[in-house]
C-alpha cells in the first residue's frame, strides 16, 4: 500500500512521540542522582527519596509530604521512588548498598527492624546498623477497634463474654498482630488471629461484622469511630493518643502491651557528617511547617521528632521486649 | 430523598476550572491506559503533588478522571496489541483481538467505547441513587463469600476462549499454582520463592498479563513471518454498524448491572465482573462457538462491565472509608492531604466533595465518549504499520511498563520468561487466557478460604449455612451442572413434540 504508507508512519511516529513524552514524564521519578561531590557543597543534584512500600499507604504520603518540603529547602528535586516488596525489605536492601553520598535516602518503618525479623529467617533481617539514621518523624498507633454492635467497650468485656475472639489483623509479622496477640494472651482470652492483607481489608470485615475485633492504625479507624460505627477498645502507646483522648491504653485497663509503630529518615551506612547535618537541619524546618503539622494531625500522626540516639535506643528496646514478651507467653507471630 | 446537595454538585462540576480538570483528568488517563505497565496508580502518585496545589474537588474530580479514564485507553491496547493493562480487561482480548486480525479493529473498540459510556453512565446513576443502600451490602460480604464468589470465577474460566477444555483446565491450575508463589499471608512462610527476596511479595499480574499476552504473540508472529508472505491488516469499517450495535445490546445492559453490582465489592471486583459478564453472555448467545472468534458482544459484555466496576468502587471510598484497590487507596491518600478523611460522614460534612466527584463522572464519560470517536480512527491505523516496525516498539513499551510498575528490573525478567512460556503455550495449543485468570482469582480463593475457617472455628459447613455464600456456591453447582441439564431438557422436548403430533 504505497500510498498509505506515509500517512502511516506519520502516525507511527506521532504516537510513538506521545509514548516517549508520557515515558519521560514517569521517568521524571526515576531520573538518576547526579553524583555531587560530599564536601561542602551537598546538594548538587537530586535527592531521592525511595519508598519501601507502594504509593497510597502511610509511609509513602509521610515520604511525600517530607520530601516535597525538603526539595524546597534545599532547592534541589526530591522525587519518590516506590519499591514495594517484602515489607520494605527489599529498599532496605537496595538502599545499604547505595553510595553513602546522601543523594539515596529514605524514611523507614520501625517495625521492618523489631517485628519483621521476629518472623523471617536471620539472613533476611534487615539491621539497622546498616544505615544512618537521620531524624525520627513521626509516630503512627495501633487501636484495637470492635463493631458497635458486638457491645464491647472495653478488652475486660471481651473477657466476661467468655467465648473465643476472632480478631483481624492487617497481617503477619505487623504490630496489628502482635498487639493484638500480646492482648489476649495476657488477659487471658481465648482468641484466634485472622490476617488480612493490610488495613482496608481489615476494616472491612470488622465494619461487616465478620470479625469480633480489629486492630489497625489509628488513621485507617478513626472515621469511624467519629461516625459511631466502630468502638475504640484500646491504644498500645505509653500515654493516650491525643486523636483518640477518650481511649484507655491498654496499660491503664491492666495489660502490659506496648507496641508502637514510628518512622525515621535513613541514609546508607557511612554518610559524612555534613551531609547528615544538612539533611537534619532541612528536615527540621519542614517538621516546623505549618502544612507539616496540618499534614500530621489529618493522618492521625504524633510527631518523634527526634535524635538518631533516641530512635536506635527506642528500637533496641522494642526488639528486646517484643522478643522476651514472645518467648514469655510461647507466642509465634508465625502462625 | 433531598435533591439539592446533587444540584449543588453540578453546580461545583460547570465551574470552569473543574470542568478542566476533568477533561485533563480523563486526557491523561486514556493516555496512560493505553501504555501498557504504566497504569493509573503510578501516575495518580506521579502527580500527587500538583494537587496539593490546587483545591480538593478539582484534584480529585482530576485524578477520578485518570482512574476512569485509563479504563477507556486500556481496551484499545487489549483489541489491538493483545496487552491487557489490567486483570479486568484481559476478558476483552478474546474477541476484541480476534475482531482486530478479521480487520475489525474499528467495530471493537467503537463497540468498547459505547459499552463503557453506557456502563458507566449506568453505574453513576445507580451511584447517585442507591450509594448508602449498596454501601451496606457490600460489608455483608466477607471472606466466604469472596471465597464462594473465587470459586465461581473459576469455573466461569472454563467457558472462556474456545479450546480444548483439558487444555484450559492445565492451563488454569498452572495459574493457580503461580498464585501460591510467595510469602503466605498466614504463617509468613516463603512458598517457591528460593530465597530470592524479590519473589516474597509472589508475582504480580502486570508481568504475566504481558509476557503470556504480548510479548508471546510477538514471538509467535516473529515465526509465523518467516513461513509466510505477510499482508498489512485490514482495517476496515471504522465504526460499529447497525447490526454490530444491535447484537451487542442486550450485552451492554446486562453488562451494566453486573458490573455495578460487582464493583462494590472491594478487591476483586472489577475482574470477576468481566468473566461473569462474558461467561454469561456467552451461555445465553445461540451460537457460543462464535465467542473467542470474534464476538461483538464478547468484547462489549466485559467492557461495560469492567467500566461501571470502575464507577461503582467508588461507593465503598465514598461511604465507608475503603479503598477498594490501589488505585483508591492513592485517591484516599490524595483527600488525607487536602484534608478530607473519606468516610461514613464525607456525604454530610464535604457534600461539594461527594456530589461534586460523582456529578464530575457524568460529564468525564460524555468526554471520554467523544474523544473515543476520532481516537479509534487514529489508534486502528497502528495496525497498517509494519510488523517489522511495530513489533520491537511494542516490545519496548510492555518492557518499559512493566519496570515502572515496581520499579524493579526483575519485572522485565519476568515478562520475558512469560512471553516465551506464551509462546511454547500457543505452540501446543494452550490459550493464557484460564492461566492469567486463575492466577488473580487463585489468591483471593486461597486467602479467603483459610480466613473464613478461621473465623468459623474450623468448621466448613459454615460456607454453606452464611446465607450469600450458600447462595453463591448453590450457583456454582448449578452452573457446573447446567451442560447436563441442558442435554436432559433436550431429550425431553422433541419427546413431547412427538407425542402431541401422534
Amino acid at each position: 500500500m504505497p500510498t498509505s504508507r506515509p500517512a502511516s508512519r506519520r502516525i507511527l511516529v506521532s504516537v510513538a512521540g506521545a509514548a516517549a513524552a508520557i515515558a519521560l514524564t514517569a521517568c521524571g521519578g526515576v531520573k538518576t542522582t547526579s553524583s555531587g561531590g560530599g564536601d561542602g557543597e551537598y546538594p548538587t543534584g537530586n535527592i531521592e527519596f525511595s519508598v519501601g512500600a507502594s504509593a497510597g499507604g502511610s509511609t509513602d504520603l509521610i515520604t511525600r509530604a517530607l520530601a516535597q518540603g525538603m526539595a524546597k529547602e534545599l532547592g534541589v528535586s526530591a522525587p519518590v521512588l516506590n519499591k514495594p516488596g517484602a515489607n520494605g525489605a527489599l529498599n532496605a536492601k537496595e538502599l545499604q548498598s547505595a553510595k553513602a553520598d546522601g543523594y539515596k535516602i529514605a524514611v523507614q518503618n520501625a517495625s521492618l527492624f523489631t517485628i519483621t525479623p521476629l518472623t523471617v529467617s536471620a539472613a533476611e533481617a534487615t539491621k539497622i546498623d546498616s544505615f544512618d539514621v537521620i531524624t525520627g518523624i513521626s509516630r503512627d498507633d495501633y487501636v484495637m477497634a470492635t463493631n458497635a454492635e458486638s457491645g464491647y467497650k472495653s478488652i475486660e468485656d471481651m473477657k466476661k463474654a467468655g467465648k473465643t475472639i476472632r480478631y483481624g489483623t492487617t497481617g503477619v509479622g505487623t504490630g496489628a498482630q502482635l498487639a493484638s496477640a500480646l492482648t489476649f494472651k495476657t488477659a487471658g482470652i481465648e482468641a484466634t488471629a485472622v490476617p488480612f492483607d493490610g488495613g482496608a481489608p481489615a476494616l472491612t470485615a470488622l465494619l461487616g461484622n465478620q470479625v469480633d475485633v480489629s486492630t489497625m492504625q489509628i488513621g485507617e479507624a478513626i472515621e469511624n469511630v467519629k461516625a459511631g460505627k466502630l468502638v475504640p477498645l484500646a491504644v498500645f502507646s505509653q500515654e493516650r493518643i491525643p486523636y483518640l483522648p477518650d481511649v484507655k491504653t491498654a496499660k491503664e485497663q491492666g495489660f502490659d502491651v506496648l507496641v508502637t509503630q514510628y518512622r525515621f529518615l535513613t541514609a546508607p551506612k557511612g554518610t559524612p557528617e555534613n551531609v547528615k547535618t544538612k539533611l537534619l537541619d532541612a528536615a527540621k524546618k519542614v517538621f516546623a511547617t505549618p502544612e507539616y503539622k496540618k499534614f500530621n494531625e489529618e493522618n492521625s500522626l504524633t510527631p518523634m521528632e527526634v535524635a538518631p540516639q533516641e530512635v536506635l535506643t527506642s528500637l533496641q528496646n522494642d526488639s528486646t521486649t517484643y522478643k522476651a514478651q514472645l518467648d514469655k507467653f510461647g507466642i509465634s507471630l508465625a502462625g | 430523598m433531598d435533591i439539592s446537595p446533587i444540584l449543588d454538585g453540578f453546580g461545583v462540576v460547570l465551574e470552569p476550572a473543574n470542568l478542566l480538570y476533568c477533561l485533563i483528568g480523563v486526557i491523561i488517563g486514556m493516555l496512560i491506559g493505553v501504555l501498557p505497565g504504566l497504569g493509573p496508580g503510578a501516575t495518580i502518585a506521579i502527580l500527587l503533588p500538583i494537587t496539593y496545589g490546587i483545591g480538593p474537588v478539582s484534584a480529585i474530580i482530576m485524578l477520578a478522571g485518570i482512574f476512569y479514564g485509563a479504563q477507556y485507553g486500556g481496551t484499545i491496547t487489549s483489541v489491538l496489541l493483545r496487552l491487557p493493562g489490567e486483570a479486568s480487561s484481559v476478558v476483552t482480548v478474546f474477541d476484541g483481538f480476534a475482531l482486530a486480525k478479521q480487520g475489525r479493529a474499528g467495530t471493537a473498540l467503537g463497540i468498547a467505547a459505547i459499552g463503557s459510556f453506557v456502563g458507566g453512565t449506568v453505574s453513576i446513576l445507580a451511584l447517585t441513587l442507591v450509594a448508602p443502600v449498596v454501601a451496606g451490602f457490600a460489608l455483608d460480604f466477607g471472606p466466604p463469600e469472596y471465597a464462594a464468589l473465587g470459586i465461581l470465577g473459576v469455573l466461569l474460566i472454563s467457558s472462556v476462549g474456545n479450546g480444548n477444555r483439558l487444555k484450559a483446565i492445565i492451563a488454569a491450575c498452572v495459574g493457580l499454582l503461580l498464585a501460591t508463589v510467595g510469602r503466605d499471608t498466614f504463617t509468613g512462610a516463603e512458598r517457591f520463592t528460593f530465597g530470592s527476596l524479590n519473589l516474597a511479595e509472589g508475582i504480580d499480574f502486570i508481568p504475566i498479563a504481558m509476557g503470556l499476552f504480548g510479548l508471546s504473540e510477538i514471538l509467535y508472529n516473529l515465526e509465523e513471518r518467516h513461513n509466510q508472505v505477510h499482508s498489512p491488516a485490514k482495517v476496515g469499517n471504522v465504526w460499529p454498524s447497525r447490526k454490530d450495535l444491535g447484537q451487542a445490546k442486550g450485552a451492554i445492559g446486562r453488562g451494566s448491572l453486573i458490573g455495578f453490582v460487582l464493583g462494590v465489592l472491594p478487591g476483586g471486583g472489577a475482574v470477576l465482573s468481566s468473566l461473569a459478564a462474558y461467561a454469561l453472555e456467552k451461555r445465553r448467545a445461540k451460537q457460543p462457538e462464535r465467542f473467542g472468534r470474534g464476538a461483538v458482544e464478547g468484547v462489549a459484555a466485559p467492557e461495560t462491565a469492567n467500566n461501571a466496576a470502575a464507577t461503582s468502587s467508588f461507593i465503598p471510598l465514598l461511604t465507608l472509608g475503603i479503598p477498594a484497590n490501589a488505585t483508591m487507596a492513592l485517591i484516599f491518600g490524595a483527600l488525607l492531604i487536602q484534608g478530607i478523611q473519606p468516610g461514613p460522614q464525607l456525604v454530610t460534612e464535604h457534600p461539594d466533595v461527594f456530589w461534586g466527584v460523582i456529578n464530575s463522572m457524568y460529564i468525564g464519560n460524555i468526554l471520554l465518549l467523544i474523544m473515543s470517536i476520532p481516537m479509534v480512527g487514529v489508534f486502528v491505523r497502528i495496525l497498517r504499520v509494519r510488523p517489522a516496525i511495530l513489533a520491537p516498539i511494542t516490545v519496548l513499551i510492555t518492557l518499559l511498563g512493566a519496570y515502572t510498575v515496581n520499579n524493579s528490573a526483575y519485572d522485565i525478567y519476568l515478562v520475558i520468561v512469560f512471553g516465551v512460556l506464551g509462546y511454547l503455550m500457543k505452540k501446543f495449543g494452550f490459550e493464557p487466557g484460564p492461566l492469567v485468570l486463575a492466577f488473580v482469582l487463585g489468591s483471593m480463593i486461597e486467602n479467603s478460604s483459610r480466613q473464613s475457617l478461621l473465623i468459623f472455628g474450623g468448621d466448613p459447613a459454615g460456607f454453606l449455612t452464611r446465607p450469600i455464600s450458600g447462595t453463591v456456591l448453590a450457583l456454582v453447582v448449578i452452573v457446573a451442572a447446567w451442560p447436563l441439564i441442558r442435554k436432559a431438557l433436550r431429550r425431553k422436548t422433541p419427546d413431547r413434540v412427538e407425542e402431541k403430533i401422534t
